[in-house]
């Protein structure tokens, strides 16, 4: 039944989108890229995708405004789908953004916490991460202000309400506000995807579920790992798990209890794709004696670390996405497709322009 | 060679001598002195110079990791954290203090580098992703930091050394070209001088001496002269007749 109707509104977007995912880089490009010996090679070889956007580009530009120019891209091309959206389709794609906005509005409170023009960071903000209010927000000279006037205009404020009071903004490390406002946008991005009337029972729901609880269960582990040895709490960490996943509810409470590496391993075992993934780590860290999480290559292991295997679980989700029809899926995926792109560009050219050629295939590529 | 070249203003008195004699000892030892001392930095110096060599390319090789352990942050992170690393950094982990070493009287700084390790203000930035490359980074970091302190207590001393060494050198070869010679000179003109005035004197008292012979000679003629004359005047008068009272003019031999 969904299918019947779906492409009066969302037809349009989703072939562009396809043919979006069409022009993303593939493993042959991968392969030339990672041939070439100087950042002005890189960006020929990019010409066919990001033509326009590189081409104002100096010669020889540094890695970060090749990372900006493609971004640009992905911004445009993120914008045009926006405006050709409507319905659910809309506010899938405004939900989209919010993830963003908390990266941004995280800046901004650091900002105004340490009292500098924030006029400053709007420049740094992630460009998808854009709101009108959001310029507001510098008003705000004190935190109080910040929080009583401004936050609450911006759409992040349900994620505020009932989890942070301005005392919080002030007390609390930035990263547990980032990661609290996180959680909360997952939570109710997972509620909307899957219990929206309309989403319900929709591919959508089912594609974003899958991809949702994913990224839930992926910011637990982390959050885990690299809350050892810091002054996190285990009840702060408790509070930073979203309430859903693969591992909720059970593996998240035994995360929460985690003190090492093992308590985490044995927390994720009850789902057999995460366990996969510690059981490989575990072996490449007990060899090259780095922690988990880490980047393979930083210990000076071929293996994949952690955090590279839960990219590459990310990406295939994303492409499993596009075998699905009917669906806002797709726009979150190739997003998240694009994002990787992005990052694997940037460190292709970072790789090549600090001559650091024996890692350069650490990219992830799924195409 | 008196007089010639250049020589201290002194008067060539057999004081002055002494004190010329005394100072080119002076001079002399501490011109070994500061030869030694001399050789000493430089020693210290090509040490410090290779050192500095090592460093630098141990600099380089470290700076080449810390960037790319950057990078692989921005990989991990998927953007820039440079903003909230420099927000949330409120007290230095990483100090320096600096200490005093003495070579040869040289005074050189060196600063040494430590870790406050209670210090741990970044903790937590990238906790939903690439916390531990952040860390690593961080170690790095401080890794790259170290061989720059290092490398700054090197220069330093570098620096500092270099200068020390051309004040040395300059005063090993003042003292060697130019005051011992001096001083030598000047007690060549003294002893000429005073031999010159020996021999003045030696000519005088010469001079004197014939002078006071030639007197003395005269003197002598004249007395024998005056003393033959005398005798003759003996012969003519001596047999005063003391009783005569002298009426006997006549009496002629």
């Amino acid at each position: 039944m969904e299918g019947l109707f779906f492409n009066v509104n969302g037809g349009y977007v989703e072939g562009i989108v396809r043919g979006y995912r069409n022009t993303l880089l593939t493993g042959q490009n991968y392969g030339n890229l990672t041939q070439c010996e100087t950042i002005d090679d890189v960006k020929l070889q990019l010409s066919p995708a990001y033509g326009d956007f590189l081409a104002s580009l100096p010669p020889n530009p540094s890695t970060s405004s090749l990372a900006n120019k493609t971004t640009d891209k992905l911004v445009a091309e993120f914008r045009y789908l926006q405006g050709q959206s409507t319905g659910t389709l809309l506010k899938f794609m405004e939900y989209l953004t919010y993830g963003y906005m908390i990266d941004n509005v995280a800046l901004l409170i650091t900002g105004t916490l340490h009292e500098r023009d924030t006029r400053e960071l709007l420049e740094r903000c992630h460009p998808l991460g854009w709101f009108e209010t959001m310029p507001v927000l510098c008003v705000a000279t004190n935190i109080e202000e910040l929080y009583n006037s401004v936050l609450i205009e911006t759409p992040l404020a349900p994620y505020f309400k009932g989890s942070l009071s301005h005392q919080d903004l002030d007390e609390l490390n930035i990263e547990i506000i980032r990661n609290t406002l996180y959680k909360n946008y997952l939570e109710d991005f997972y509620k909307f995807t899957t219990e929206h009337p309309e989403l319900k029972g929709t591919p959508t729901a089912e594609v974003m579920a899958e991809t949702l609880e994913f990224e839930a269960d992926r910011r637990a582990i982390n959050i885990t790992l690299n809350s050892f040895g810091t002054e996190l709490s285990k009840q702060d960490r408790k509070k930073l798990y979203p309430d859903f996943g693969r591992l909720y509810p059970e593996g998240t409470l035994m995360l929460s209890r985690a003190d090492d590496m093992e308590g985490v391993a044995l927390a994720v075992s009850g789902v057999h794709d995460y366990k996969q993934y510690f059981d490989t780590v575990g072996m490449n860290g007990g060899m090259s004696g780095s922690g988990p999480g880490n980047m393979s290559g930083g210990g000076g292991s071929d293996g994949k670390s952690l955090e590279d295997m839960f990219y590459q679980k990310e990406m295939e989700i994303s492409k499993m996405a596009f075998t699905r029809q009917f669906t806002h899926a797709v726009i979150y995926a190739w997003v998240k497709l694009r994002e990787q792109e992005i990052r694997n560009i940037t460190w292709i050219s970072e790789c090549i322009a600090q001559n650091q050629k024996d890692r350069i295939g650490n990219y992830i590529s799924v195409f | 060679m008196s007089g010639a070249g250049d020589r201290e203003p002194v008067f060539p008195t057999r004081q002055s001598l002494g004190a010329m004699k005394s100072k080119l000892k002076g001079a002399e030892t501490g011109h070994s002195l500061l030869k030694r001392k001399s050789e000493a930095l430089t020693k210290r110096f090509r040490e410090i110079t290779r050192r500095i060599d090592e460093a630098k390319r141990k600099m380089g090789r470290v700076m080449q990791i810390a960037a790319f352990s950057l990078a692989e942050v921005t990989y991990a992170v998927g953007g820039d954290i440079g903003y909230q690393i420099q927000e949330s950094a409120k007290q230095a982990r990483f100090r320096v203090r600096t200490k005093q070493e003495n070579v040869s009287g040289v005074f050189l700084p060196q600063f040494e580098s430590y870790t406050k390790d209670e210090n741990n203000d970044f903790g937590l930035t990238g906790l939903g992703k690439g916390g531990q490359q952040v860390q690593r980074c961080r170690e790095t970091y401080a890794r790259a930091v170290e061989t720059l302190v290092e490398l700054a207590s090197l220069q330093t001393a570098f620096v500092i050394l270099d200068e020390v060494i051309k004040v040395v050198n300059r005063r090993v070869n003042a003292i060697e070209h130019v005051i011992i010679p001096r001083t030598e000179n000047t007690i060549s003109y003294i002893n000429s001088e005073l031999d010159e005035l020996d021999r003045e004197e030696f000519y005088r008292l010469k001079k004197v001496k014939n002078n006071k012979q030639r007197d003395n000679n005269a003197a002598e003629e004249e007395r024998k002269n005056s003393k033959r004359r005398g005798s003759d005047k003996e012969n003519d008068q001596e047999p005063v007749d003391v009783l005569g009272e002298q009426e006997d003019q006549d009496v002629i031999f």
